[in-house]
């Protein structure tokens, strides 16, 4: 449909120029193919193959272009290289991340199988997110379990985790979740990224400078501890996104996320080791499965002077249950009541066993102010759009940095709030929007910057800024989030187990971690990161990289290879 | 004037009328023998040619080749003499790359010169010679044309249809045959009043006969002229676009290298031999297309050269 | 006479409205009509069917093609741009926030570029034929090819990455606020910010005016009056500044208004290598994320520059060139 629009000019240029030889420089005809079988080939003796199936069909592999993510678009190269050498005619199709979303995500049968990627999140540390979602059974037609992966015992176990509030009962099942999926292989794991940030330690602190699990020292308590070593007390850090909205109502882009926790309190929040711990709350009580009571802080006040409520908690949480907050509504759909039991205590009460309440929702949801978000929302309920669509001009919270200033394309300024129970030792946090990694290093290096929150680039290029500068520290920490190959179990040939086991075993995890994450990865085999320590499975099937094995697996399963090398399926199907 | 050529040519000037085949033939020697600086631009372009024909036997790798020792890329390597110009961070060989790049800017460059000096002339031929309500038309056209900025079009063009080459060759095809189209038209609205097109008429000649065989060779020149300036506009068109990462991820040209280069550190890692070779290869090409039309430019106004 | 001025400008106004009229309308075509739901970057895969047509609804996408068309140049009309998809905020405020400082790069480079372009243009003429001629055209002429992105990264290499004597990015130093344009405009540290983009600009951009001014003024030297002026023993420099120059400079001047709506759209590229907070960054943005109204918007604003720009070279060229009389169109 959108591709060769333009048919005629190859001609009218052909004719024009002898050059019709030479078509602009492409990929090159890939390594010689063929070989490869010779092994299976003999495993299986003498045996003549009578009963050869049908060929395997052609595969295609999907992955963003190689500007917009090198990474992936490299390891998918290497990967494809090594499905053909299995006898498979595979092609490697780029394309930018809207289409590739599209594809994955709306057609969902229309793919086979496609790089892809799942970001680390403050609130994915706990480990219920990933291991619901995912691979649930209800979330195949729309959610996130895109590659449509069915398997009645994972519905169960991954439910029965969300339900048990025991942590090691609770840890059992995570573990079992993991080996299903170990097992069943809907998803070839490839890596747990290691973010690499930097800062200044002639600026801040080096033991003020906070590393949490799975997050990195990019993270709110950094930003609210890190104490300044002279007179420079502005905490300066990049972003090459651009800030989207600063709303406590709409879950934005990535940098936004970081404005809005600074901005707006939480009850409660997740702290360096992950785990969740109260914060505006000054205790969380679970009377029962069911039934949580939560006590409000003493003396809290709103940006604008007015004192923090029962009244403002209870409207926070009953916000987003309106069709006004669309992002937030999930985080609060189990909640069946809130009820205020004195002037500084509410009792939540669940619709079900939520053992993810603390994290998913509590040290989720942003206290807004009442008196101000009342009168807005009920002004947008008559209106076709929500609240996500408005910007506040002085967005008003009571977290411990307030709103200075908001310009789109160059940065957000907050200050600190020194009447906050945690008020911040930096006076002025500044978010600055760096577009090229490039001049965000180099400001570093000069002290404009102080504190490297995104490096998109060549690990080894910060490793060696940071080698030279004594007073920049690079700080690496694996991420909760993961990369890897999925696979559509819906359609053919990805709908065998054997054959998603073989494609995991040619994934070349070691190579890619070590060339091109250049060391800054870890090879991965689970969706629960080994970042999450306590939740990590230790002993996995780990699928590492072998052709022989990847053949074996085939052979085992009945598959063949014909004369010209080329991969047909068990005989009869 | 155009703002995109060389240039040189002032309002008011007339060019120099050429009239019949040979004499066009014998003009576009004579652009060569005569200017030294169209000479070279004609040499250069002859080099790229032949390092675009000869890329497979000239590059000692294929462009996107990983290369790899003993599992270990072989990644940021400095000039040696294995790797000319050593390799980018993820182990590609930097000189390869930018010999294969001198097929994807001639491919763009002559292809879009050919459809803007095509496009061009012939509405310039339409539009002077018919007049009326076609030139009207034409030229209302060739307005609309100037209005449009020229790069956001073409990097939305690209972004909506696909990331390829020959969707900047159609963006240069849909904007820039406005300026060879109003020069051409206003050289025709003189050259249809000479003497030898109405001999033409008289002894019979039909519309088109006169138009492509009697008028159009004496506006050809000028239509060599504002193609040769296109091929380099094309150049650099590519390359930004490129650049700004919406050109074709599985086309090596010098502007992917740049743009490589780019968002790959090469600045901090004081890579000069992955960032200036491409930019001096554009530089190049683009000079030899506006040394070449200088050279038309000399002998099509004459008055111009030096006293 | 005066009644064919107002005739011959409202003529030119209403064929500049028809451009822009085109202009916009192959535009909103060209992104309506790109295969896939335009919202598919912004639809959150976990949303009900319930919350995407919402979302359609607020953006107006659930309505036919032409409704939305005619909605959206009725909204044009009064000002109005459309929502930003990204955003979530008008695009008419978006653009405005930036649009200036894309002018005050742009001003600030042409203005180097035609000072030292008319200037050197001048100096070239005189010492025709010599060697510095030939070396100065030859300067140029590179200066015109070379890549406005690559000579941005040489500088950012030299003088931000190695010298440190300028900011590699951005307009503003971190915490930076003004309390209007008037500050921002006087401060030291905008203009310092402004130095490395505006050079690469400048340095692309001073060909035209160079060659031109060059070229009008050999033409000039040529005339009976120059030649009248050597008999009568006029040193050479006052015939080439008092006589021949004034009269070169015409096409120049009418060269530099058109040259500001040229590089207005030619921006993008500087703006993006030096992270420069401007309308052409707000472009590829917008487009590499798929927020077609915001792209729509920048794209509407950069053409409504350019083509107000052509407007006034074409008037300034009626006013100035007393050959031409302001009732003919001016060719260029």
């Amino acid at each position: 449909m959108r591709r060769r629009v333009l048919s005629i000019l190859p001609v009218l240029l052909a004719l024009v120029l002898g050059l019709s030889a030479c078509a602009p420089a492409s990929a090159p005809a890939s390594a010689p193919q063929g070989a490869a079988p010779e092994a299976a080939k003999a495993e299986q003796g003498a045996e003549p193959a009578a009963e050869m199936g049908e060929l395997v069909p052609q595969i295609v592999v999907l992955s963003n272009v190689q500007a917009a993510d090198p990474i992936e678009f490299e390891s998918t190269r290497l990967v494809v290289e090594n499905m053909k050498q299995l006898g498979l005619d595979v092609e490697h199709r780029a394309m930018p991340w809207e289409q590739q979303a599209d594809l994955v995500w709306y057609n969902r049968t229309e793919w086979q199988m496609t790089a892809w990627r799942m970001v680390g999140r403050p609130e994915r540390l706990d480990p219920d997110e990933f291991v619901v979602n995912l691979f649930h059974s209800s979330t195949a037609e729309k959610g996130y379990n895109f590659v449509g992966f069915q398997n009645d015992r994972y519905d169960q176990v991954s439910l029965a985790q969300r339900a048990t509030t025991d942590r090691e009962e609770r840890r059992q099942l995570i573990w079992e979740a993991q080996e299903i999926i170990a097992n069943e292989v809907p998803y070839a794991f490839v890596a747990y990224p290691q973010l690499p940030f930097a800062y200044r330690s002639d600026v801040w602190k080096p033991d003020t400078i906070v590393d949490a699990k799975g997050i990195g020292i990019k993270n709110f308590w950094t930003f609210v501890q890190a104490e300044p070593v002279g007179d420079q007390a502005d905490f300066i850090l990049n972003t090459g996104d651009v800030v989207q909205a600063i709303n406590p109502l709409f879950i934005s882009g990535a940098a936004d996320s970081w404005i809005t926790e600074l901005i707006w309190d939480r009850l409660m929040r997740v702290g360096p080791d992950g785990l969740p711990q109260p914060w505006a709350a000054e205790s969380v009580e679970w009377e029962d499965n069911t039934n949580v009571l939560v006590t409000l802080r003493e003396g809290m006040k709103w940006h604008d002077g007015r004192p923090v409520t029962v009244e403002d908690v209870i409207f926070s949480f009953q916000a987003p249950a309106t069709d006004e907050a669309p992002m937030y509504k999930p985080f609060v759909s189990k909640i069946a009541g809130i009820e205020k039991v004195d002037e500084r205590t509410v009792r939540f009460t669940l619709s079900e066993p939520w053992a993810a309440f603390e994290v998913a929702s509590l040290a989720k949801i942003n206290l807004i102010p009442k008196h101000i978000w009342e009168p807005i929302l009920a002004d947008l309920a008559t209106k076709e759009e929500n609240a996500e669509s408005y910007q506040e001009e002085t967005p008003i919270g009571s977290g411990p940095f307030r709103f200075v200033a908001f310009k789109p394309s160059e940065e957000v300024i907050l200050e600190a709030n020194p009447e906050h129970f945690a008020a911040p030792k930096a006076s002025r946090w500044i978010l600055r929007i760096i577009p090229n990694v490039e001049s965000a290093l180099g400001q570093l290096r000069n002290g404009e910057i102080n504190f490297l929150s995104e490096w998109e680039g060549d690990p080894t290029v910060l490793q060696g800024v940071a080698d030279a500068d004594p007073s920049i520290e690079l700080v690496a920490t694996t991420e909760v989030g993961f990369r890897f190959f999925a696979m559509n179990n819906r359609v053919a040939p990805f709908d065998d187990t054997a054959f998603r086991q073989a494609v995991a075993y040619v994934v070349p995890k070691q190579a890619i971690v070590q060339n091109i994450f250049k060391g800054f990865a870890v090879p991965a085999d689970s969706h629960v990161s080994v970042a999450l320590e306590f939740w990590h499975h230790p002993d996995l099937p780990q699928y590492d990289f072998s052709l022989e094995k990847a053949r074996e697996v085939l052979a085992q399963a009945g598959y063949t290879w014909d004369e010209e090398g080329r991969l047909r399926y068990p005989a009869g199907r | 004037m155009s703002v995109q050529s060389a240039s040189l040519t002032p309002a008011a000037q007339e060019p120099r009328p050429v009239s019949g085949l040979a004499q066009f033939v014998q003009m576009n020697l004579e652009v060569f023998r005569r200017d030294r600086m169209a000479l070279v631009g004609a040499c250069i372009y002859l080099f790229f040619v032949l390092v675009a024909l000869l890329a497979p036997w000239i590059a000692p790798y294929s462009p996107l080749e990983v290369i790899q020792e003993n599992g270990i890329w072989l990644a940021n390597e400095p000039p040696s003499p294995r790797f000319y110009l050593g390799t980018t961070n993820l182990g590609r060989d930097i000189f390869s790359q930018l010999v294969y790049g001198s097929r994807t800017a001639l491919l763009v460059g002559f292809s879009a010169a050919v459809a803007v000096a095509l496009i061009g002339t012939v509405v310039g031929l339409v539009a002077g010679y018919y007049g009326g309500w076609v030139d009207t038309l034409l030229m209302r056209l060739a307005d609309i044309a100037f209005g449009v900025p020229f790069l956001p079009l073409v990097i939305v063009l690209v972004a909506l249809l696909e990331p390829s080459i020959w969707n900047i060759v159609l963006a240069m095809a849909l904007l820039l045959w406005r300026d060879t189209g109003r020069v051409i038209r206003s050289q025709v609205l003189t050259v249809k009043e000479r003497a030898f097109v109405a001999a033409a008429r008289i002894s019979g000649a039909g519309d088109l006969r006169i138009l492509f065989l009697h008028i159009a060779p004496s506006i050809l020149p000028l239509s060599f002229l504002y193609g040769s300036l296109a091929i380099g506009w094309a150049i650099l068109t590519e390359a930004s676009v490129s650049f700004l990462g919406f050109g074709d991820p599985d086309v090596v040209s010098w502007g992917f290298m740049l743009q490589d280069a780019f968002v790959s550190q090469a600045m901090s890692r004081g890579a000069y031999y992955w960032i200036v070779p491409p930019g001096l290869c554009i530089m190049l090409s683009v000079m030899a297309g506006f040394f070449i039309g200088r050279g038309y430019e000399e002998i099509l106004f004459p008055r111009l050269r030096r006293s | 006479m005066q009644r064919s001025v107002v005739v011959y400008l409202v003529g030119r106004i209403a064929q500049s409205l028809l451009v822009l009229w085109v202009v916009v309308t192959f535009l909103f075509f060209l992104f309506r009509l790109a295969p896939g739901n335009p919202l598919v970057a912004y639809i959150d895969p976990t949303f009900t069917e319930e919350q995407q047509q919402a979302l359609m609804r607020q953006f107006g996408l659930d309505k036919p093609l032409s409704v939305q068309y005619l909605v959206y140049l009725g909204n044009l009309v009064q000002g109005e741009l459309g929502d930003s998809f990204f955003y979530r905020s008008p695009v008419i405020e978006l653009v405005m926030e930036v649009l200036p400082n894309t002018l005050y790069l742009t001003f600030t480079s042409l203005l180097v570029a035609y000072g030292v372009g008319v200037v050197g243009g001048i100096l070239l003429a005189w010492r025709r034929g010599s060697r510095l001629e030939q070396m100065g055209v030859t300067f140029t002429l590179m200066t015109r090819s070379a890549p406005e992105f690559w000579v941005g990264m040489i500088l950012l290499t030299v003088f931000a990455f190695n010298l440190g004597w300028f900011p590699s990015s951005g307009a503003t130093s971190p915490g930076t606020l003004y309390a209007s344009e008037w500050d921002k405009l006087t401060s030291w540290d905008f203009w310092r910010h402004m130095v490395l983009p505006a050079t690469t600009l400048a340095l692309y951009l001073h060909g035209l005016p160079l060659l031109l001014m060059r070229s009008n003024m050999l033409e000039v030297l040529d005339e009976d009056y120059i030649t009248m002026g050597r008999f009568m023993g006029y040193s050479e420099l006052r015939l080439m500044v008092r006589h021949a120059a004034r009269n070169a400079l015409l096409p120049v001047i009418t060269a530099m208004a058109l040259g500001v709506g040229y590089s207005v759209g030619g921006n993008v590229v500087v703006e993006n290598v030096f992270g420069w907070p401007g309308l052409g960054r707000m472009l590829v943005r917008a487009v590499a994320a798929s927020d077609y109204p915001l792209a729509q918007g920048a794209f509407f604003l950069i053409a409504v520059v350019m083509v107000t720009m052509n407007l006034i070279a074409d008037v300034l060229y009626g006013v100035l060139d007393p050959r031409i009389g302001a009732g003919q169109q001016a060719q260029h």
